[in-house]
């Protein structure tokens, strides 16, 4: 919503209010200012009047005119064809400088001279209004010859744009912001009283009908006016341009500029458009309970607050035509409209969020606009329709108010805060007040809401703040320590190396498929993407950590260590959170360490780091199935025995199609790698021994398979084993000698070499008869 | 005699010092040979020639340990010297990664409602419209609604648009009085300069006894949040609109770019928005059957708390995982 100083002059007057102060005052009630611009005319520009005005004898396009500027009568030589039609205009003398520096000299125009220039608005930096230079009239005040332009408040004006929330319909309307103001500031409004001098004895009556069909729920009122001229005024354009509101033709304009002014909805209709036999008839017909239509015989030309047929508005040469203000409720109008699929005009804006019930204001506005600078009658009387209208009564209690807000409110200071905002008080006893809520606060239902009328108007920033004061609990929920071991992870990782990634939880559906992963069914997939590559919902992190390593690949990064914890979805859109760690190019930053040659990652360093992060992990034989894996170094993930994700290199084909270096990824549920409850073993006093076993296995056997064997072996002396050498040559052909390092020790007792040869005979012997291995 | 002393001083290393060593101390060294000659002595002579020469022998040892100590350390400095490094080479090179802004921001804020003993509530992205608009009073075909574009899927359900439905599930699952903060992913559709598909929230909910919980203490915990965050700033409330709280407000801090002159950031208001509030509005209370109640809801957007306070100035390479920028928060 844009409003002016001056137009909201006309209701209140802010003669002791400067511009700094309207800021504030705005931004207090909840009238957030976006801008708020003075308008500054350029010294030295004054009303010149034309005394006369004659063609160039050298150029058919300028006129010469000779113009009183208070300081003489100066020749200036004008470009425009209007000129001609003008008496007043806006000159700018010698020694002006216009915006974008442009500074008035005496000129010679074709060999005539010229000392000055006769302005348009826009050279004056006002808003562009129509071909030619503006042409002054006494819509901004006596004119006076040699006076400046910009002392004219109503031409330096000062434009302020509000940003109003969806609730203020209310203040869609210069009148509503400054009946706002009127409440903040304490100042009262200005009466407005216009009576109608009815030239035509004619009564509407005889003229047209209205008639209602069904229960609408509308207020309607009609005038019928016969039109012989249309003009506008200087300041109606003036003020148009300066809040942007647009309006073809003079009529359409001026309705415009009523409706900003008043915020009730006007319309005009030709008149032959409801002709039926010698009278007019104007029909209200219930379409649903919160729709009505306008129709004319069978032609709905209007949903009332909705739209109008283009062929029914009213234009500059209609001669004969109804003027039309309306009231719909906005509570259920939103949805009526959208389920009936209907197209609505800019007035809808106004009518869905609500607009002005006082539909007399409304057209008595009109009509002393149109008295001024039109020659229109209008027939005597008018035609209406009213909805009776319960309006909202609320109990309020100003102790419940002052507790919502923190701070005590008087009662009378509530009374009087609601009342200067158009509520109407009655008294109910000792603090208690019954606030009926005017129609225009439509948004206004509880107390709640009248105590944020209070909040407003007494100000937010005049509340002492209070800490609140609760009864201590326990509130670390299981979410809250998921939170802080999560953190904790995230810290894990970023000492490991790794960068934390936060990527878009969509993906491209197209990729998705490409690389073998689920996708959302369609059935359950986004209606609305934003985008062809977010179309759908991700499946896994690791297509986004890719992109975002192909970035830092083409922002010449060598080394790409980012992790990620975000949620990913399946088929049935089931969200679960993963955990996700992706490696590309250089282990370390090239340095003197490395002489400027790191390298790469690989698989053991890549599970290293993981480890570092995760904990303790086995890697099996792959199960899991997709494009990014590399067939040969690719694994499952077990923690606690139980498959929870993968680690793999990326398939060198990836790594192409994504332009990266060597590169490894995995991804692995989240909730594997929190922490589990831990009970302490007991630790032997005595001395254990280190033992190494070589054998020979076949080279399709995985230590995986060995090490089950292994745990399966029932020797309470075997502490635990690892791998520590793998090697394969010629000589052992499609076999490997493995060679792997045991911890043998006793709870009870100093070992004798008696008790460990037990203990790795009986290894040897599983591992014969389980893994075919044979002693190297 | 001096010639002695001579030949300890002029050893020039650990080894000629040996040398030296054995010349006056060995078995058969200077020392041993003098004391060999007592027996020559004759007795009443002995005493002071013994005293004589052991005065002798010690002068000569202390001589000997000061060379000792002198070229010892002259040994280790070369020794030392020997691995002499140019130190500046290994400025770190940073083996550390780096939390993202926004998660660490994200913590930041969780740290400070923790200490005050809030709880941390989570829910689902994909969400439904009770939860996510109807009952927090946005019902079908509200104004409010179009200020959230809203990601849909082909069954009805949604992206969620603002962390809200997790007070609203919170809130279905427990009894008052809660005290919770949700940070989580939410997803508008809209994308621009400062505008991403998707970002975080956190949203703070306080419920407790009717008349218990007021807008004076909303104003208290969050211009105290707002000056832990930002430090010592200005905090403005202004009365403003959301559908699930009345009275609301926006909060705005003072620019920290030009401390209220008016920048380019703050639009040369002065003031930068940073969060909305306000007191629970009642018809919310009603949708999740809390009767008799009083309480107070606020939310925030982390992606702009991280610009500001690491003065990020575009939105979007927050999402795209660029090292540039996140080797900087090492």
């Amino acid at each position: 919503m844009i409003v002016t100083r001056s137009w909201l002059s006309e209701f209140i007057d802010l003669s002791d209010v400067s511009n700094s102060t309207l800021y504030k005052t705005f931004n207090a009630i909840g009238l957030e200012v976006d801008s708020i611009e003075q308008i500054k005319i350029a010294p030295k520009v004054v009303v010149g009047e034309i005394l006369s005005c004659e063609k160039h004898p050298d150029a058919d396009k300028l006129n010469v005119c000779q113009i009183e500027t208070g300081d003489g009568v100066k020749q200036i030589v004008c470009g425009a064809a209007n000129v001609v039609d003008a008496k007043f205009v806006a000159v700018a003398t010698i020694g002006a400088v216009l915006p974008g520096d442009f500074k008035i000299k005496p000129a010679k125009l074709r060999g005539v001279e010229s000392a000055g220039m006769v302005c348009s608005s826009g050279e004056l930096g006002l808003p562009e209004m129509g071909k030619g230079i503006m042409i002054l009239d006494e819509s901004i005040g006596t004119l006076e010859v040699g006076r400046e332009v910009g002392s004219y408040e109503k031409v330096a004006d000062t434009i302020i744009t509000l940003e109003l929330t969806a609730n203020r319909g209310d203040c869609l309307s210069i009148y509503g912001v400054a009946r706002d103001l009127s409440a903040a500031l304490n100042i009262e409004m200005k009466p407005f009283e216009y009576k109608q001098t009815e030239k035509m004895k004619l009564g509407i009556a005889r003229e047209a009908d209205l008639q209602v069909k069904g229960t609408i729920n509308a207020d309607l009122c009609y005038k019928l006016a016969s039109l012989h001229s249309l003009s506008e005024t200087l300041l109606l354009q003036l003020r148009l341009g300066m809040v942007g509101v647009q309006a073809e033709g003079k009529l359409a304009s001026i309705l415009a500029y009523a409706t900003h002014t008043t915020g009730v909805i006007l319309r005009a209709y030709k008149s032959e458009v409801f002709t039926k036999g010698k009278k007019c008839l104007v029909e209200a017909v219930q379409n649903t309970i919160a729709l009505t239509d306008i129709c004319a015989g069978s032609q709905v030309v209007s949903t009332v607050g909705v739209n109008q047929s283009t062929e029914s508005i009213a234009t500059d040469t209609t001669t004969k035509l109804f003027l039309e203000a309306s009231y719909v409720n906005p509570d259920q109008l939103t949805e009526a409209v959208v389920e009936a699929g209907l197209s609505s005009d800019e007035l809808y804006y106004k009518t869905s969020r609500g607009s002005n019930p006082d539909l007399n204001f409304g057209l008595s506005y009109l009509a002393m606009l149109m008295a001024g600078y039109t020659d229109i009658n209008c027939y005597e009387g008018m035609m209406d329709y009213r909805v009776q209208r319960e309006k909202q009564k609320i109990i309020v209690d100003a102790k419940e108010v002052s507790s919502i807000i923190g701070m005590t409110i008087e009662s009378g200071r509530v009374v009087t805060i609601l009342q200067k905002l158009g509520f109407a008080i009655s008294s109910m006893g000792d603090n208690i007040v019954a606030v009926t809520v005017p129609l225009f606060r439509h948004d206004i239902r509880n107390i709640q809401d009248i105590t944020e009328e209070i909040v407003r108007i007494v100000g937010i920033n005049n509340i002492e703040a209070k800490p609140l004061v609760f009864a201590e609990e326990v509130r670390l929920n299981s979410t809250t320590q998921r939170y802080h071991l999560k953190k904790q992870l995230r810290n894990r990782a970023v000492g490991a190396g790794f960068y934390e990634n936060v990527s878009y939880i969509f993906a491209q559906r197209e990729v998705l498929e490409k690389y073998d992963f689920a996708t959302v069914v369609s059935e359950l997939d986004l209606t609305n993407p934003i985008a062809e590559e977010l179309n759908t919902l991700r499946s896994t992190t690791l297509t986004n950590l890719l992109n975002a390593a192909k970035r830092n690949v083409s922002y010449t990064k060598k080394s790409i260590p980012l992790f990620e914890i975000g949620a990913v979805f399946d088929a049935n859109r089931q969200q679960r959170e993963v955990l996700s760690f992706l490696f590309s190019g250089e282990l370390t930053q090239e340095s003197v360490t490395n002489a400027g040659k790191p390298k790469m990652v690989d698989f053991a360093t890549f599970t290293e780091k993981m480890g570092a992060v995760i904990g303790a992990f086995e890697l099996v034989a792959c199960s899991h199935k997709n494009g990014l894996l590399h067939p040969y170094q690719s694994a499952d993930i077990l923690i606690d025995g139980k498959v929870c994700g993968f680690v793999s290199k990326l398939h060198p084909t990836v790594e192409d199609a994504f332009d990266l270096p060597v590169t490894f990824i995995a991804e692995l549920d989240f909730d594997a790698v929190m922490p589990r409850h831990i009970n302490a073993t007991p630790i032997s006093k005595f001395q254990g021994v280190y033992k190494d076993l070589s054998v020979v296995i076949d080279k399709s056997v995985s230590y995986s398979h060995v090490a089950k064997v292994l745990a399966g072996i029932d020797a309470p002396m075997l502490k635990s084993y690892y791998p520590v050498d793998i090697y394969e040559d010629e000589k052992l052909g499609d076999q490997k000698s493995l060679t792997i390092r045991f911890v043998i020790q006793s709870m009870e007792k100093t070992l004798k070499d008696s008790d460990t040869e037990a203990v790795l005979q009986r290894i040897m012997q599983a591992l014969q008869e389980e893994c075919g291995a044979t002693l190297r | 005699m001096e010639n002695l002393e001579e030949k300890i001083v002029q050893a020039d290393s650990l080894e000629t010092l040996e040398k030296v060593r054995v010349e006056l101390f060995g078995k058969k060294g200077f020392i041993a040979t003098e004391f060999a000659k007592m027996k020559e002595v004759p007795g009443p002579k002995k005493k002071a020639y013994a005293e004589g020469l052991n005065k002798r022998k010690a002068s000569l040892q202390r001589s000997f340990d000061a060379r000792f100590k002198l070229l010892k350390a002259q040994e280790v400095e070369r020794l030392l010297k020997r691995e002499a490094i140019d130190v500046s080479l290994y400025g770190s090179q940073g083996q550390k990664g780096a939390l993202h802004p926004v998660m660490e921001t994200m913590d930041k804020i969780i740290d400070y409602f923790v200490a005050l003993n809030f709880a941390v509530e989570q829910g689902p992205m994909v969400e439904d419209d009770f939860h996510n608009f109807e009952a927090l009073n946005l019902p079908k075909y509200h104004p409010a609604r179009d200020m959230q574009d809203t990601f849909y899927f082909n069954d009805a359900s949604l992206l969620r648009t603002h962390t809200s439905p997790v007070q609203i599930r919170t809130m279905m699952e427990r009894k008052p009085p809660i005290r919770m903060i949700a940070p989580g992913t939410v997803f508008r559709r809209d994308y621009d300069l400062t505008h991403t598909p998707m970002f975080h929230q956190v949203e703070g909910l306080v419920v407790d006894a009717k008349d218990k919980v007021s807008f004076a203490n909303l104003k208290s915990i969050l211009t105290d949040f707002l000056q832990y965050m930002f430090g010592e700033v200005e905090v403005r409330f202004r009365p403003s609109f959301f559908p699930f709280t009345e009275p609301s407000a926006e909060v705005d801090i003072s620019c920290i770019f030009c401390e209220g002159e008016g920048c380019r950031v703050c639009s040369h208001t002065g003031w930068l928005e940073v969060l909305g509030c306000g007191i629970v509005d009642p018809n919310v209370f009603k949708s999740v059957g809390y009767e008799d109640v009083s309480g107070y809801a606020f939310g925030l957007g982390v992606e702009r708390f991280a610009m500001l306070m690491h003065k990020i100035p575009d939105l979007r390479s927050l999402f795209e995982g660029d090292i540039r920028l996140l080797e900087q928060f090492r």
